[in-house]
């Protein structure tokens, strides 16, 4: 439908918004017949640079249990200089300073093109940014030394004011006092006793903050966190001393890593001195906790880290404990608006499954890699302080978001890197470290009584609110106001069904999916997920009963099954050939992530290169792979550049060194240069794989693509052979559709 | 004077990733590149249309049944590969210029590995100490208004530069940096701050290893210098002359 199409991009590029209905059903039981629950996905700071903002206060509705933000629904009276809130139709007047608006005269907050709208504010004294480095120091020399140059590195793109502080661990925990002056002191604690958090505060001689009742007086300065303009130099000196943990390793043994004690100190350390304020914990680790609480595994290397097979087995002797006792420090994290990053790197796991709560409850990163030393890790570290287009930091610090309804709606759930912080007259949640691709998805529940009158006219309305701490330390409000017509599912099914958004659908469907794997069992949640679409099928599908041949999809719904079949097979919901923490890794970056490059990882994107003509898209399917072709494949975490049979024979041969040859290096040189944007920008920095015919690492393609020609079928049908065979015994793509038409059609289902 | 002193950092360099460490390392990008702001091409961006898997309309046909199948021939070698044919094969899109880089001043010839001469002159107050690395000058200005901690931040900051005088010196610094730094003092030296200051993060970049020990104090001493008032600063500048030898003013 052409013009859905063009509703739903333009309310994307203006309000950060994709719905999966665009047409909302008037009742909850006809909602929950839908299937796919009315939900968004929704980008708080979309970039918009055409969107400058306003240096006023947004204007709030007057009663006190509603303070919706005057926005271009509102209707207005301009003579009288009054508006009604239309959430809940209280009649305010225009403060005094709005005393010449008129018709001709709007402010910009009722204009319809500023349904998105940013407010600076000036809420007081605007504190500084804070950057805390946990480093691991039990690490090999090779790598601890790369780290050491990266961490001495990131003082120089840290903003000048921002506040910076140094905890060192391994087999104890080391607070770095960093002062200009002087011989370097450092307050150490045991890696094995947890500490409350008033503990830490009284040994690292933290009197209560004398802040007065004003918010946000930071007369408090720590030597413990200190400005970087001040202390650089004696910071990189410090940094450049590092050695690794003293204490040695027998043979068979694991370096005793304090990570639990080392990231209470620094929680409690920042709850101390700066609560509600803008703070990054940024913690570096080359291995497991393996000693004090939260620790993940034993320090003796013949008991191997947890795998999946050990969790399904219930043999995971650490895992409940560690995850509550790092939950407990994600969640007073995020009361305080601190949020924690882990960079992990190491070649066997690191405990992430167990942590992953403190990324994900308070929006910081978990990057993964192999070494420090590599430019993986490098060069994803740089791009965390990477700028926008107005030279200022992109990530933003002490999100906090507000969600108002009309009554006819509620918000029922968020899945995303926030945390619910509770009830106040609106829902509301924290997002602590929060960039402009950050995504997240809310679910609503339509509360309207079955046969209850469809509102005339009426449209149910949805205000985002979320004020945050910009880099620049400016204090900022964004409001967005979207509304969406109610219609009778009885007599407009039809619409409906036209206004369905599958892509925001998939993704919608794929986060639901994912939450569920976490809690529940891995086939529970394959088999749910079927359900939806073959109930979903069902509802929307044309098909004479019993006929799997009749059936069909309308357009918008056409690719949905396919973005299904890809999600069943994806490292989100399979955990098989991944590891727990790899596992985690996937999802945390999945549930964060825009429309965009979320599709991308549910269904990967394939290029197809050759002297045939233009680079072109081609279908995620075995028959793609063919001797002639360069094929590269996005998979957001990776870069696949395959060389076909003949190129890779061509590539071996040397033809591109030959100077009658330059088409053919021209071609072997043109995926690297499309892919050029995505390596320089995306975050994290995704693989890059180089790999051919029969390569090991070919693997990276024949397991995402659509397995349409497998051992198993490649003489059935007496079809000439297109394309490469995959040994498999995955259902391809035919097969899924044939079995969910039959299931569809099937009246006993 | 500004346009004269351009920044220098579109350095389109591309390295291989660290594959020993790393699987499947991404290769290394250049401060330069990662941070050019380009219009975003956005060209791995399409899927191609499900077409024939998801047309529901026509049925495929049953399949009759499975005759036993014939064993699969021996894969025959492969044939020898021929070359792509000659008659102009359409040669994939020319890969997009990247931005073009702002011009770099004009050539200064590479220093030669000695210094001219290292002395300190009282200027006005203030104190000077003046190198000569090969044909550039360096600067450093301590403020000596408030003696206790700008006189500790002084000779932190001198310490630092005689690290960067010796590591000079033994020829210990690649070419690249050497080139870089020419660049940053004439920003320095003609005010342009923050050109000096975005010079020093491409080399905290893109070279880490070699400059880290010293570039801290680079660093400050931009923080520093701009503070000053630049009535202070006359008679120690020169304005941005790319040809101009170095030379005490």
């Amino acid at each position: 439908m052409a013009t859905y199409q063009e509703f739903i991009q333009q309310n994307e590029d203006r309000d950060g918004v994709r719905f999966s209905w665009n047409l909302w059903p008037s009742s909850r039981l006809e909602a929950t017949r839908l299937v796919v629950p009315v939900s968004c996905l929704f980008t708080p700071l979309k970039e918009r640079p055409d969107l400058p903002p306003v240096q006023y206060e947004p204007v709030l509705c007057s009663r006190a249990n509603c303070k919706a933000v005057l926005n271009p629904l509102c209707q207005v009276d301009f003579r009288a200089k009054i508006w009604a809130c239309n959430f809940c139709f209280q009649r305010n007047p225009f403060p005094p300073s709005y005393a010449g608006i008129s018709e001709v005269n709007q402010p910009a907050e009722l204009m319809p093109q500023f349904s998105t709208i940013e407010y600076i504010v000036q809420r007081g004294p605007t504190p500084p940014l804070i950057f805390l480095y946990v480093v691991d120091t039990c690490l090999e020399e090779e790598d601890l030394q790369a780290l050491k140059e990266s961490l001495q590195m990131s003082l120089s793109l840290l903003p000048p004011n921002a506040l910076v502080g140094l905890i060192t661990f391994g087999r104890m925990v080391q607070v770095h006092e960093l002062s200009c002056e002087g011989i370097a002191k450092s307050y150490v604690f045991r890696g094995t006793k947890d500490l409350s958090s008033k503990q830490i505060q009284e040994m690292l001689g933290l009197t209560k903050a004398a802040a007065s009742g004003q918010q946000g007086v930071f007369v408090f300065i720590t030597r413990f966190l200190q400005p970087v303009h001040r202390v650089d130099m004696n910071l990189t000196d410090l940094l450049g001393e590092l050695q690794r943990d003293p204490w040695p390793v027998p043979q068979g043994k694991r370096p005793l890593r304090s990570t639990g004690v080392a990231l209470s100190v620094a929680v409690g350390l920042l709850e101390g001195t700066f609560p509600n304020t803008g703070a990054r914990v940024m913690l570096f680790i080359g291995g497991p906790p393996t000693q004090g609480p939260g620790m993940v595994v034993g320090d003796e290397l013949k008991t191997p880290i947890r795998s999946w097979h050990d969790i399904q087995k219930d043999n995971a002797r650490h895992l409940k404990k560690a995850t509550k006792y790092y939950e407990a420090m994600a969640n007073r994290s995020a009361v305080n608006g601190h949020c924690i990053d882990i960079y992990a790197c190491a070649l066997d796991q690191t405990g992430l499954l167990e942590m992953k709560c403190l990324s994900n409850l308070t929006g910081g990163h978990i990057v993964m890699g192999d070494s420090f030393n590599t430019s993986l890790f490098k060069q994803t570290f740089q791009r965390v302080f990477s700028k926008d287009y107005n030279g200022d930091f992109r990530m933003a610090f002490g999100g906090v978001l507000e969600v108002k309804t009309s009554r006819e709606v509620k918000v029922c759930g968020t899945i995303g890197p926030l945390s619910f912080t509770g009830i106040h007259h609106n829902a509301q949640w924290k997002v602590c470290g929060i960039n402009p691709s950050t995504t997240l998805a809310l679910y609503f529940e339509v509360v309207n009584q079955h046969n209850a009158p469809v509102p005339q006219g009426g449209r149910g309305v949805i205000q985002f609110v979320t004020q945050y701490q910009h880099s620049n330390t400016q204090r900022r409000i964004r409001v967005t106001t979207i509304a969406r017509n109610w219609a009778d599912a009885q007599s407009q099914i039809q619409h409906i069904e036209s206004s369905f958004d599958q892509e925001a659908s998939a993704v919608l469907m794929a986060r639901l999916g994912v939450f569920r794997a976490e809690s529940e069992e891995g086939p529970d949640v394959l088999r749910w997920l079927d359900r939806q679409l073959i109930r979903l099928c069902q509802k929307f599908g044309q098909f004479n009963k019993d006929d799997p041949t009749s059936f069909k999809l309308s357009e918008s719904l056409s690719l949905y099954p396919q973005f299904m079949f890809h999600l069943r097979r994806s490292p989100f919901l399979q955990v098989f050939n991944n590891s727990p923490d790899e596992s985690s890794y996937y999802r945390h970056h999945f549930v964060r992530q825009d429309l965009t490059q979320s599709l991308i990882m549910i269904q990967p994107i394939l290029y197809s290169y050759s002297f045939h003509g233009p680079p072109e898209p081609v279908l995620l399917d075995s028959s793609s792979i063919l001797p002639d072709r360069i094929l590269l494949m996005d998979t957001f975490f990776q870069l696949v550049i395959y060389h076909g049979e003949t190129i890779a024979q061509w590539r071996k041969a040397g033809y591109q060194e030959m100077a009658e040859y330059e088409n053919f290096k021209q071609l072997l040189l043109a995926p690297l240069d499309d892919a050029q944007e995505i390596l320089q920008t995306r975050f994290p920095m995704p693989r890059y794989i180089d790999t051919e015919h029969g390569g090991s690492q070919a693997r990276f393609l024949l397991s995402k693509v659509n397995p349409s020609q497998t051992h198993n079928n490649l003489y059935a049908w007496g079809q000439v052979l297109r394309g490469a065979p995959i040994l498999t015994d995955d259902v391809s793509l035919q097969v899924f559709m044939d079995h969910l038409k039959k299931l569809a059609v099937s009246s006993s289902a | 004077v500004t346009s004269q002193i351009k920044l220098c950092v579109c350095v389109c360099v591309c390295y291989l990733g660290n594959q020993e460490r790393g699987w499947n390392d991404p290769p290394q990008f250049s401060y330069g590149l990662q941070t050019a702001r380009g219009p975003h091409r956005n060209l791995l961006n399409k899927r191609a249309a499900p077409g024939i898997l998801t047309t529901y309309a026509s049925p495929p046909s049953p399949p009759s049944p499975p005759s036993p199948p014939s064993p699969p021939s021996p894969p025959s070698p492969p044939s020898p590969p021929s070359p792509p044919s000659p008659p102009s094969p359409p040669s994939p899109p020319s890969p997009p210029s990247p931005p073009s880089p702002p011009s770099t001043p004009s050539p200064l010839s590479p220093p030669p590995d000695y210094l001219h001469g290292v002395w300190w002159v009282q200027v006005e107050g203030i104190w000077t100490h003046q190198t000569h690395f090969g044909n550039v000058d360096m600067m450093v200005v301590c403020v000596t208004f408030d003696l206790c901690v700008q006189d500790q931040v002084c000779s932190d900051v001198a310490k630092r530069l005689r690290l960067l005088e010796d590591s000079w010196r033994s020829g210990r610094l690649s070419l690249p940096v050497r080139r870089r730094m020419d660049t940053l003092s004439l920003a320095l030296q003609s005010g342009q701050w923050d050109s000096a200051d975005e010079i020093h993060r491409s080399l905290m970049v893109d070279h880490v290893t070699e400059v880290s020990q010293w570039m801290v104090g680079v660093k400050r001493l931009i923080a520093e210098t701009r503070k000053l008032n630049p009535e202070l600063l006359e008679p120690l500048q020169k304005p941005a002359d790319p040809d101009q030898n170095g030379s005490v003013s």
